[in-house]
């Protein structure tokens, strides 16, 4: 067992509202993608509450999080469980322990790129970054790209601000050093 | 009446969401003032890279909107409207992060003090449309699809898992609404993308819903629920609804003919249900 001592969540607002939780289920079962997640939020919550960091850090839930806030307002102790996904999401990036095999990383990493050097999201240009890493999926959504086409919905120009480059500045402004694990 | 609008990346492609809304204020006489220059906010994936980044990069449009000299902002695409108010929100509540986002907007030229209202396209035209007076569309039964994120979280415009303002909305402008429990279930947003055979599931029991309870149409609020309930219906024998926009549907109630407002952009054809003598 190579259990992380220190708690890498311990900075994340509102982490302290996890001791709230009466691990009802009311959020697992409201959770539209719970039964892709290694542990839906009930069970994150207690497996973080127990100190099971490494099992968080590389927990594939929040990756599957669509942020569809059910859970949000229907847990009975008002427990923030979306921002908490958003927060550990952040935390895992930093740490880099996403899991190694998963798509939606690589989804947003195609995603959050193309803001970075265009300002703007161009659906067949993160496609295409996506698919650099997962040829077999951009694939499969031709026969739909095809369709969109014929009805004038693909954009295949990018969609561009006036001035890439103040994007890409306010991407360096923010930066966060990432932690050495 | 004058707004400013932010319309986000997917509202151009999207299936005649841009026609329908710029017909629709026309003949409402609604100026739209699209922010110039501007920039995807980030949706839901920014926020779980870099808070910081996330807030500024939605934060650029209340300086934008500040130099326009308008106080409210106006969306119509629930991603967009969950993000925007989500960095509202934390900008209102925390100062340090309010200080940090005003610094690297100043280094790009951009000054941020007050904070506009993030609304969404379907209050304006909750405003601005006339009641109905006429019963051409008094047989057709559309089913309401908010999205999950117009109400939630915050749940100022409506109740988060149950709203009504679609319905009424749509009641009044002359059409016939179904009651069905799929209204907020969400659709699987992006990860319907990738994962497509997992979440192929999410929108055929919406579609299999509204259609149980006999609506002929559906209608969406967001480019991303229309893509998603849409696309959805391409590849198996369920039943076809055709998945149209609010503006759309507010369009026709105001006499507007399809082809203004983009209605042969759908990928299942609503040509049939919408034909009225
Ligand atoms: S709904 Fe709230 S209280 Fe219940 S298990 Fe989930 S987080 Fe805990
Ligand atoms: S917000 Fe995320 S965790 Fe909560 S129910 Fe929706 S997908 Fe599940
Ligand atoms: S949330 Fe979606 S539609 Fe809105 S700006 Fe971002 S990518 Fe575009
Ligand atoms: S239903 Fe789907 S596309 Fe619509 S707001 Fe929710 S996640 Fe986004």
């Amino acid at each position: 067992m190579s259990q992380n001592d220190t708690n890498p969540f311990s900075a994340i607002a509102h982490l302290e509202s996890i001791k709230q939780c009466i691990q009802c289920g009311t959020c697992s079962g409201s959770c539209p993608l719970a039964d892709l997640m290694d542990h839906a939020p009930r069970e994150l919550f207690a497996l973080l509450r127990e100190g099971a960091f490494d099992e968080v850090l590389h927990s594939n839930t929040p990756w599957f999080c669509v942020s569809c806030y059910a859970c949000m307002v229907r847990c009975p102790r008002e427990i923030p469980v979306t921002d908490l996904m958003y927060a550990f999401k952040e935390v895992i990036t930093k740490q880099g322990t996403a899991p190694k095999n998963l798509k939606m990383p690589d989804m947003y990493q195609a995603f959050s790129h193309n803001i970075k050097e265009t300002g703007k999201v161009t659906e067949s240009q993160v496609m295409a970054r996506y698919g650099m890493k997962h040829p077999l999926d951009a694939l499969k959504n031709i026969p739909l790209a095809i369709k969109m086409q014929m009805r004038g919905r693909l954009e295949l120009k990018a969609q561009k601000v006036a001035d890439p480059k103040s994007i890409t500045r306010l991407f360096e402004l923010t930066e966060i050093p990432k932690d050495k694990p | 009446m004058k707004i400013c609008f932010y319309p986000g990346c997917s509202f151009a492609t999207s299936a005649g969401y841009k026609e329908s809304t710029e017909a629709v204020c026309r003949k409402l006489n609604i100026e739209l003032n699209e922010i110039p220059d501007w920039n995807c906010c980030g949706a839901t994936v920014m926020f779980g890279e870099n808070k910081l980044r996330a807030t500024t990069l939605a934060a650029r449009h209340f300086a934008l909107v500040q130099t326009m000299g308008f106080e409210d902002l106006v969306t119509g695409c629930n991603a967009c409207y969950a993000t925007l108010r989500k960095a509202a929100r934390l900008l209102d509540r925390d100062r340090e992060l309010f200080q940090k986002t005003q610094e690297v907007l100043h280094n790009l030229g951009l000054e941020l003090d007050r904070i506009p209202k993030v609304r969404h396209l379907l209050e304006v035209l909750m405003e601005a449309m006339p009641d109905s007076t006429s019963d051409k569309y008094k047989t057709l039964s559309v089913g309401a699809y908010y999205g999950c994120q117009l109400t939630r979280p915050d749940q100022e415009l409506d109740k988060g898992w149950y709203p009504e303002i679609l319905e009424h909305f749509l009641a009044r402008i002359g059409f016939s609404v179904k009651e069905h429990s799929a209204r907020t279930q969400c659709c699987g947003a992006s990860h319907a993308v990738i994962y497509k055979n997992e979440c192929q599931g999410l929108s055929h029991r919406i579609i299999r819903e509204i259609a149980n309870k006999g609506a002929q149409v559906i209608t969406t609020v967001c480019p991303l629920c229309q893509f998603n309930l849409d696309q959805a219906q391409t590849q198996n024998n369920e039943p076809r609804l055709p998945v149209t926009y609010f503006t759309q549907l507010a369009g026709l109630a105001l006499g507007l003919a399809p082809a203004e407002l983009g209605l042969n952009k759908l990928l299942v054809s609503a040509d049939k249900v919408l034909t009225r003598p």
